[in-house]
């Protein structure tokens, strides 16, 4: 130790450690180091550019750069908004409630040996726990009634 | 540097749970760079260090919603899931190179070896890919990550003065490695 509380060794020391940057070593040895800089600058401060060399080159390692492609999945599957969150739960209530209906249209053609309309009611018991309205004509238009 | 203070990102990670997008925006363009220069410098892998952000921060929306303030800051949880999906990288690498031992690898210059641009910067990639991990570790974060002792020893799951030593040995190899290089640059 010295007057200024650190030593011309533990300087050197945190200078190979930390690098050539009193503002990125410990903060409690900051106002230290440069108190000791101060009272010999030639030959600390060349203990400092042999630092620096070294942090100079370090910074040329490659960070990688965020490409648009990596950005847009992260974007993608980024928490949505409640509401946008109701309306893709609906979507796939239909979605579900129309593979259900129809396979239990299916079933029932099979069971019966013969292609019976089904009941438009009982095609609106199945589609009412998906929230689908529409389910009967929908399955009308693709032909699976 | 210290883990103390106000989260910087907590207003942000409100609007991510929110689903705001624009707060989704602002917080990958604050915070993706810096996971991913983290994994890049870790692995040595562009593309593994892709895949590495980009599953780091898809854990980070499952947990936006449950977000709690006056915990870890978001940058320190980002960086302690970023390492550990590196880690277990690593040990899949270690693995394969135990079954079948790859060649040795030079950090001395090339004959031909331009003083400027990508040879450089691969010269330098290179001697920190050479590194032992914790070495490496020591002075991504340290170094690139600009985080400080306290927070980087926390997050290595070491003492400071654990920490202070893996930094100084890895510079001190880092120094030998590139001593060309930093006689010419002078």
């Amino acid at each position: 130790m010295t007057e200024h509380g650190l030593s011309p060794e533990r300087f050197q020391a945190l200078a190979e450690t930390y690098g050539g940057d009193i503002a990125r070593w410990p903060e409690l040895c900051r106002e230290q180091a440069r108190a000791l800089l101060a009272h010999d600058p030639e030959g600390l401060g060349a203990i400092l550019a042999e630092a620096s060399d070294l942090d100079h080159l370090l910074d040329l390692a490659p960070a990688g750069a965020v490409n648009a492609a990596l950005l847009g999945r992260l974007i993608a599957a980024a928490p949505q908004p409640a509401g946008s969150a109701r309306r893709w739960i609906a979507g796939l209530g239909a979605a579900l409630g129309l593979g259900v209906a129809a396979l239990a249209g299916v079933t029932a053609g099979v069971a019966l040996g013969r292609a019976e309309r089904p009941d438009r009611a009982k095609t609106e018991v199945i589609a009412a726990g998906f929230d689908t309205p529409d389910l009967y004509d929908a399955l009308e238009e693709a032909g699976a009634i | 540097m210290a883990a103390e203070g106000s989260d910087p990102d907590e207003a942000l990670l409100t609007g991510v749970g929110r689903g705001d997008p624009a707060a989704v925006r602002q917080l990958l363009d604050r915070r993706l760079p810096r996971v991913l220069a983290l994994a890049r410098r870790m692995l040595n892998d562009a593309g593994e260090a892709e895949d590495v952000a980009q599953e780091t921060f898809l854990r980070a929306w499952k947990q936006a919603r449950s977000w709690r303030p006056g915990g870890a800051r978001f940058d320190t949880w980002l960086h302690r899931v970023a390492l550990n999906l590196c880690y277990d990288r690593l040990r899949r690498r270690r693995d394969v190179t135990m079954a079948q031992p790859p060649e040795q690898i030079d950090t001395g210059p090339a004959p031909d070896a331009g003083l400027l641009g990508a040879d450089l910067s691969r010269r330098v990639e290179t001697a920190l890919a050479a590194l032992p991990e914790r070495q490496r570790e020591a002075i991504v974060l340290c170094h690139h990550q600009g985080l400080g002792n306290i927070e980087a020893a926390a997050l290595m799951g070491v003492t400071v003065e654990a920490l202070e030593g893996l930094l100084g040995r890895g510079r001190r190899a880092l120094r030998a490695s590139l001593a060309d290089l930093a006689q010419r640059g002078r």
